[in-house]
């Protein structure tokens, strides 16, 4: 099928003459020489600047003149130039992936001074790249339809805001709450810092503006079940609670409220007021309609009552209503799941739940809406002590304290900063102060952080207004004598402060929401060691997720406030239009391919894939999915059946660039280095930059990562003259640290029968920064090798021989 | 000022600089028997605020972690603090990063053994060693024993009321004159050797 390979080898100076960056220290014609002889090779030449204008001519000449149909630039890293080399060859009809470059100026000329030494590598540079590219084969880029609507799972302000942005930009959303209303945390509070804007006053029109957007549909009482398919077209399943009343038909009225007689405390104002059991959460609520809550209806409960049924003039009760199952084709999701408050009875110290007037901010919330009043007495409180950092910044909970009894678990605390807890408490006070005339607020905290747009300006406003601070995390809290005694110390002073106040208000802690961990699970993405969901980078992209084609934002992704939630929501939307708005999606044509004729469906890819990408379509069918595959090549060594190739990096092309075309005479001990392409290889370039000298012994391959390495390639490597392997892996790869030690131990474990001893193997990470470590790593590991000595003939021509039967 | 006065560390200025600063003191605490990574303490106060002998100590606890980051060593072990300590863990128990004050307060106590540095509280040492070497010699206290070692460095106002006390105490039945005694005191007595081996003094 593949016409004979014909390749072109373009050797570049770099420069002038003698001078240039690559020839002044690498012998080029002599290079041009032991290049022309390779199998091949139809044509050779050197050139000042390959990179330039005339450069580039020479290779498309090339190609007409010689019918090349493969071509080997030997020239800077490809980091540098690959893009304008492939489009060059392009230009003569050659696909872009029939091109390779040998990196002899990074890896070579800048980091050897010896001449003979550096044109030797270099001819081995080139002979391995040669090799690769008679094995090259032609691939396509390949795009792949994707569905334009999206699905935005929770709505809260996060959701809510990125369902507009999204429907706005003309996609269909759906809108996925778990419970009967959206409207999230930002519908319970009274005023927003440090603007003092009314909460519910800003979130109400958002509301409305979902609810009327003939694009975006809201599926309240609903929750996601099952998540199939692949990015830019993922099946949906969701389960939709019955509501009992018909919301096309409720006026929201509230005359069946009134009637019902059954009386609960109310979710919305955390226990701080009642609810019936048919209901509407807040008067704003959107969909705007009433909700039987089964689990307390008489007439679910014991099978009586009826009366809402009765009194609603609209006939809207429905108690026939079943649960619904609703299947959804999306593109994208965005998960937008936000928090819940840590429970503080955790924090024992505290007393919360010992008496009524010990409550959580949100509470606190709450009671300021509702008109400021002790729940204990209803009076109005004169004196409140905030406190703050309630179960955050906490590593554990100290020693002897076995497990926390209430609803708190051991493990609770949460050690990082709950973001908005300093702001919050300070917003609260100010608020107290304005209603109750000589109200006197003591906020009680370890450190201030007001680190947003004006929040400093806000703290320090309320600091002459007469709120007192100070600087001690509380030590307890007990009820005395009709009041609370708040005990603390000044640590300032370092003298203890006791005080008794009417009020206490806890900021809580925040926790991801229940079931993030299941629906990570469900969807395919990973949480962080905090419990929230984990970006896939923490600076360059903060709202997507590890998962193509799913995003999240808010309170999801760890706590922060509304004015952060909004911008990640904005965010959120923004990826979504750029991965769905073209209606289809360019996927990488460097991916893992199956061969369904010799795969058994022994299932040990799906469980190394580091992407999720290989999934089971049925029984007898393993499926990678392009889109996801992020082209490691992890699994390929891992198939007992040589099922799997990586395109662009196939099993042919790798031993074609292990075995190479070695100089007549080379250098020992050899060690070959594998490195990962992206952050290892950069590091690589970056020894080069910096002209840090490392034994020009040392050769490296590049690969999409070391676990893409099995046995066979070991094997090949020694019986091909290596003394040494080293494998180098970046950092921030799926592939990690204690994965490349493991995968180290295996092979060093494999090829003991072989008579390799395990010290001619070496493992490593590195960022690109700490390229010195990796050229250490060269220097020790070669000084190793010196004195072990070159591996002995004879077991090298055992493997070879092994080898061969193998093939 | 009054806090200034009592860090032996400051200078005549009162104003701290790094040389007078001990920096492997720091190394030295987290290493000794009891030690742990002091670093961890967000100086939040949960301690200080906790603590109900504060009133008796120079620095509250919160205060004497400080000093160890910074590497006050002098201070640190001429304090009370660390001798007023009664182990009574309510700041361990509180506190958010699972610090375990009383036994650094104990690692301290040994250290300031060790160097000869005398104690604000001059019965203290006294004491702790009289009462080690009682309960090594009868695996169990017993007053009177110790009532008698330490009587040389009470006052004689408070050897009067402990006196008394005493008196009370055994009218009732809760003292004993007799010295008590356990079994297996070959085990309790390795014991001791062990924990002298691992630094204790």
């Amino acid at each position: 099928m593949n016409p004979e390979p014909k390749i072109g080898v373009y050797i570049c100076r770099c420069g002038c003459d003698k001078e240039g960056n690559i020839s002044a220290t690498v012998d080029v014609e002599k290079l041009k020489e032991a290049a022309a002889a390779m199998p091949g090779v139809k044509a050779a030449e050197v050139y000042e600047f390959v990179c330039s204008n005339p450069g580039q001519q020479m290779i498309r000449d090339g190609i007409k003149q010689h019918k090349l149909n493969r071509i080997v630039v030997a020239a800077c890293s490809p980091r540098m130039h690959l893009e304008t080399f492939r489009r060059n060859v392009k230009q003569e009809g050659l696909n872009p992936y029939l091109l390779e470059i040998a990196n002899i100026r990074e890896q070579c000329s800048w980091i050897h001074e010896d001449r003979k030494l550096a044109t030797i590598k270099a001819i081995d540079l080139v002979g391995r790249a040669v090799e690769r590219a008679r094995n090259l084969k032609p691939l396509e880029e390949k795009t792949v339809k994707v569905n334009r609507d999206a699905l935005v799972i929770g709505g809260g302000i996060a959701g809510i805001n990125a369902s507009i942005e999204l429907a706005d930009k003309g996609f269909q959303v759906y809108l996925v709450e778990k419970g009967p209303s959206v409207g999230g945390h930002m519908a319970q509070l009274g005023k927003t810092f440090p603007t003092l804007d009314c909460s519910s006053c800003i979130i109400t029109p958002k509301m409305v503006y979902v609810a009327q957007h003939p694009l975006i549909k809201i599926l309240s009482l609903s929750e996601v079940t099952k998540v199939e398919g692949m990015p830019g077209n993922y099946k949906i399943t969701i389960t939709k609670r019955p509501r009992s009343v018909d919301a096309s038909k409720c006026t929201a009225c509230g005359e069946c409220s009134r009637k019902c007689p059954v009386t609960v405390k109310s979710e919305f104002e955390v226990g701080m007021g009642q609810r019936k059991a048919i209901y509407q959460p807040f008067r704003q609520a959107v969909p705007s309609a009433y909700y039987i809550d089964r689990e307390h209806c008489l007439y679910f409960t014991k099978g009586i009552c009826k009366v809402c049924q009765k009194f609603c003039k609209a006939s809207a009760v429905d108690f026939t209503q079943q649960e619904e199952t609703i299947e959804l084709n999306v593109g994208a999701i965005v998960v937008s799941t936000g928090y819940e408050l840590l429970d503080p009875h955790y924090v024992k110290q505290y007393s919360y739940g010992l008496h009524p007037d010990i409550v959580t901010h949100l509470q606190f919330e709450r009671l300021l809406v509702q008109g400021l009043h002790r729940p204990s007495t209803g009076e109005q409180p004169k004196k409140i002590a905030f406190i703050l950092c309630v179960g955050s910044r906490m590593t554990q909970n100290g020693v002897g304290n076995g497990n926390g009894n209430g609803n708190g678990e051991e493990g609770d605390a949460c050690e990082y900063c709950c973001n908005i807890g300093c702001m919050n408490a300070i917003k609260e006070a100010y608020v107290f102060q304005k209603e109750v005339p000589d109200a006197d607020p003591w906020v009680f905290y370890t450190d201030i952080r007001a680190h947003g747009k004006g929040y400093e300006e806000f703290y320090a406003r309320l600091r002459n207004h007469g709120v007192r601070f100070v600087r001690g995390r509380t030590a307890e809290v007990m009820p005395h004598n009709g009041s609370l005694r708040v005990r603390a110390a000044d640590t300032l002073l370092g003298l203890p402060i006791e005080e008794d106040f009417d009020m206490v208000v806890l900021s809580a802690g925040l926790t991801p929401s229940q079931g993030t961990d299941n629906l990570a699970r469900m969807v395919g993405i990973h949480t962080g060691s905090d419990g929230f969901f984990l970006e896939r980078h923490h600076k360059l992209r903060p709202v997507d997720t590890q998962r193509e084609g799913v995003y999240a934002c808010g309170c999801a992704l760890g706590p922060k406030d509304i004015r952060e939630t909004i911008t990640e929501s904005m965010a959120a939307a923004s990826h979504v239009a750029s991965f769905l708005g073209k209606g289809e999606v360019a996927v990488s044509s460097e991916v893992a391919i199956i061969d369904d004729k010799k795969c058994d469906n022994c299932e040990k890819c799906i469980t190394i894939c580091p992407a999720r990408a290989i999934v089971k379509t049925s029984e007898t069918h393993v499926e990678i999915n392009p889109m996801s595959c992020i082209g490691c090549g992890i699994c390929v060594p891992v198939c007992p059946k040589n099922a799997i190739d990586l395109n662009h990096n196939t099993e042919a092309q790798l031993m074609g660039q292990i075995r190479g075309n070695p100089p007549k005479e080379d250098l020992s001990p050899k060690i070959v280095a594998f490195i990962e392409k992206n952050t290892a290889y950069a590091a690589a370039d970056l020894a080069g930059q910096t002209r840090s000298q490392y034994g020009a012994n040392v050769r490296i391959v590049s690969v999409p990562s070391v676990g893409r390495v099995g046995l066979k390639h070991m094997l090949q490597v020694f019986a091909s003259g290596a003394d040494g392997v080293a494998l180098i892996e970046g950092e921030d790869s799926s592939f990690t640290g204690d994965k490349v030690r493991e995968h180290l131990t295996r092979l060093k474990k494999e090829l003991q029968p072989y008579g390799i001893e395990s010290l001619r193997l070496v493992s490593t990470t590195t960022t690109i920064p700490q390229y010195p470590k990796m050229v250490e790593t060269f220097e020790v590991f070669n000084s190793r090798l010196f004195k072990m000595g070159p591996l002995s003939p004879k077991v090298r021509s055992e493997i070879e021989k092994k080898l061969k039967e193998v093939q | 000022m009054k806090a200034n006065n009592k860090h032996a560390a400051a200078n005549d200025r009162h104003v701290i600089t790094a040389q007078m600063l001990d920096k492997t003191f720091l190394a030295e605490v987290m290493k000794m028997k009891g030690g742990q990574d002091v670093q961890d303490c967000i100086q939040c106060g949960v301690c200080a605020g906790s603590c109900f002998a504060s009133w008796a100590m120079d620095f509250t606890p919160m205060q004497i972690v400080r000093m160890l980051h910074l590497g006050m060593k002098e201070t640190v072990l001429s304090s009370s603090t660390i001798w007023v300590c009664a182990s009574c863990y309510t700041c361990a128990t509180r506190c958010p990063r699972g610090l375990d004050i009383p036994m650094i307060m104990s690692g301290l106590k040994n250290i300031a053994i060790k160097e000869n540095i005398p104690a604000k509280i001059q019965i203290k040492p006294k004491f702790h060693k009289s009462f080690a070497d009682i309960v090594q010699k009868y695996g169990r206290i017993h007053e009177p024993e110790l009532f008698l070692k330490i009587s040389n460095k009470t006052a004689p106002k408070t050897m009067m009321q402990d006196a008394v006390f005493g008196l009370t105490l055994l009218r009732k039945g809760k003292l004993k004159l007799k010295a008590p005694k356990v079994e297996q005191k070959a085990q309790w007595s390795s014991l001791f050797k062990n924990a002298s081996k691992e630094g204790a003094q």
